[in-house]
């Protein structure tokens, strides 16, 4: 597989009017992987992924999608599919007629029925858009952008609105497409989705990108917690620990399996009871909340 | 684009709304015209019932309808959808626009047929051919630059009101009282050159030449309106 970057960002800056939304900013995406764009609320990654797509133009900077200009749709387009964060589509159309268009728009070919039966909409063709739910809007939304089967998908908040089900099978299609290659470029406020499947993260924060790497190299940097509550008359712990707001004692370590082993060890000594005992490694949240700190 | 004027046809005929005030209003207005031809042709001539009705479909039919329905697409983001595929900018505008110029095409033909048949034929169909036609490019420009300043379908009922009723009023001033006074204003203000002009084209009696120097005001105004539309064209509502 050609190693070239499909997506290359470099010293991106994007200003409405006084406001400097986006500055500097340079990232690439490899092919084949699934990059998540993440961050705080009004961070940029939206302005930013505007202009990826080739809505908008940047006060300077470059990007290229597979080498050329995001704004040479003739070129670009055909070759990406994208899934807006709001759906965008006419009320007045049924579903199978605006997968129908904007399919043809893309200049790919498939078969609506098979696209349509992959996001689960085969008995909602006839319905006019204005007749779904939000839910199914998205699905919708995600239809047009996999119709064809482009090499790069960008799917803006592909989850927001959906139940688990939905959920759970627009998953099961984006891993099909990588199986066959294709790159993601994602956004998404649920933390977990980016932790399980990004190949790399972009975490930006006020225009910039904060932090960049694997799930593994952002949240290495912070330590893993245990936390759990103990009885009234419990002896002194083996560990250096505090206290949180809701009155557990909370062990944060970058050693979380050799700490793990000696509070347990410890409680089984001295008949302890551990009473809601939880550990785990550093959590995507974690990192956010240590943007802001 | 063809995709999307396809698309725009069957949502025109999905929504009873837009079918009655693009299609339906236009028309029995224009018929009502040409049923009492005999009292207009005595105000102005027939010639200015052919141009009063050609405003009407052009303005009602063709313009309003465009701006709404681009305020529309603009508003629940089927704009930037289109834009998130592989068809231009151009194409774009084109497939949206094309349903609505060419129902005003057809209402036009089959209205000034009729008007023709009850009244007899024009004195020159070329030349009337050529004065429909300009105005339909005015009006398409002035629906684009207009929908630049329209945010919603609602609001295009207030914002296409000067010219709807602008062009309407300069076609009534010019055909009923003539070019021989203050004949460079009515001939510059929008429409009225080709209201003359379609009145040559009908009643006859004016020299080919000079009627075509007429055609030169409603082609600076299509130049102007695109000049205004390139300048006020959003593809994304306001946030």
């Amino acid at each position: 597989m050609s190693t070239t970057p499909v997506i290359e960002v470099d010293r991106l800056n994007l200003t409405y009017g006084d406001f400097h939304a986006v500055k500097d900013l340079s990232f690439e995406v490899r092919p084949g992987e699934l990059y998540a764009l993440l961050g705080t609320n009004g961070a940029g990654k939206t302005s930013t992924l505007e202009v990826v797509e080739g809505h908008r133009r940047p006060a300077s900077g470059t990007v290229r999608v597979f080498g050329h200009s995001p704004r040479d749709r003739r070129v670009v387009r055909p070759r990406m599919g994208v899934m807006l964060q709001e759906s965008g589509f006419s009320p007045d159309l049924t579903v199978r007629e605006s997968v129908r268009l904007v399919g043809r728009l893309t200049r790919r070919s498939d078969d609506v029925d098979r696209v349509l039966d992959l996001v689960d909409l085969t008995g909602r063709a006839g319905r006019k858009v204005s007749q779904l739910s939000g839910g199914e809007k998205r699905r919708l939304d995600f239809a047009t952008a996999v119709y064809g089967t482009p090499e790069l998908i960008f799917l803006d908040e592909p989850t927001t609105g959906l139940d688990i089900q939905s959920r759970d099978a627009v998953w099961a299609t984006v891993d099909r497409l990588r199986e066959n290659g294709a790159t993601i470029v994602l956004t998404t406020h649920y933390l977990e989705e980016a932790q399980q499947r990004a190949d790399r993260i972009g975490l930006m924060h006020q225009g910039t990108l904060h932090r960049e790497g694997t799930v593994a190299e952002l949240t290495r940097t912070l330590p893993a917690v245990i936390r759990f509550s103990l009885p009234v008359g419990a002896p002194a712990l083996p560990l250096r620990a505090v206290p949180d707001a809701e009155g557990k004692v909370v062990v944060e370590t970058f050693g979380l399996q050799h700490d793990l082993h000696v509070l347990l060890r410890w409680a089984q000594d001295h008949a302890v009871e551990l009473q809601g005992l939880e550990a785990g490694p550093t959590r995507l949240d974690d990192v956010f909340r240590a943007i802001s700190n | 684009m063809l995709s999307i004027a396809t698309g725009e046809l069957i949502q025109i005929f999905r929504n009873r709304l837009v079918l009655i005030t693009s299609l339906i209003i236009p028309v029995v207005v224009s018929a009502f015209f040409i049923r009492q031809h005999e009292t207009y042709a005595a105000l102005g001539s027939l010639g200015y019932i052919a141009a009063i009705v050609m405003f009407t479909i052009t303005a009602f039919g063709l313009y309003a309808t465009a701006v709404t329905t681009l305020a529309s697409r603009r508003q629940n983001l089927f704009l930037k959808r289109l834009r998130s595929t592989a068809e231009g900018d151009a194409g774009i505008l084109a497939g949206l626009l094309l349903p609505v110029l060419v129902l005003a095409v057809v209402q036009l033909t089959v209205i000034l047929t009729v008007l023709a048949v009850v009244t007899g034929a024009p004195a020159n169909v070329a030349l009337l051919v050529v004065a429909v036609l300009a105005t339909l490019a005015m009006m398409v420009g002035l629906a684009l630059a207009t929908a630049g300043l329209t945010n919603s379908p609602e609001h295009a009922q207030v914002t296409t009101l000067p010219v709807t009723l602008g062009v309407i009023a300069v076609a009534t001033w010019v055909g009923i009282s003539g070019t021989e006074n203050l004949a460079w204003l009515k001939r510059l203000l929008p429409g009225g050159a080709a209201t003359e002009l379609t009145m040559n084209a009908w009643n006859g009696g004016v020299a080919v030449t000079d009627s075509l120097l007429l055609l030169a005001p409603t082609l600076g105004w299509v130049v102007v309106a695109v000049a205004l539309a390139t300048r006020l064209f959003r593809w994304e509502p306001r946030r």
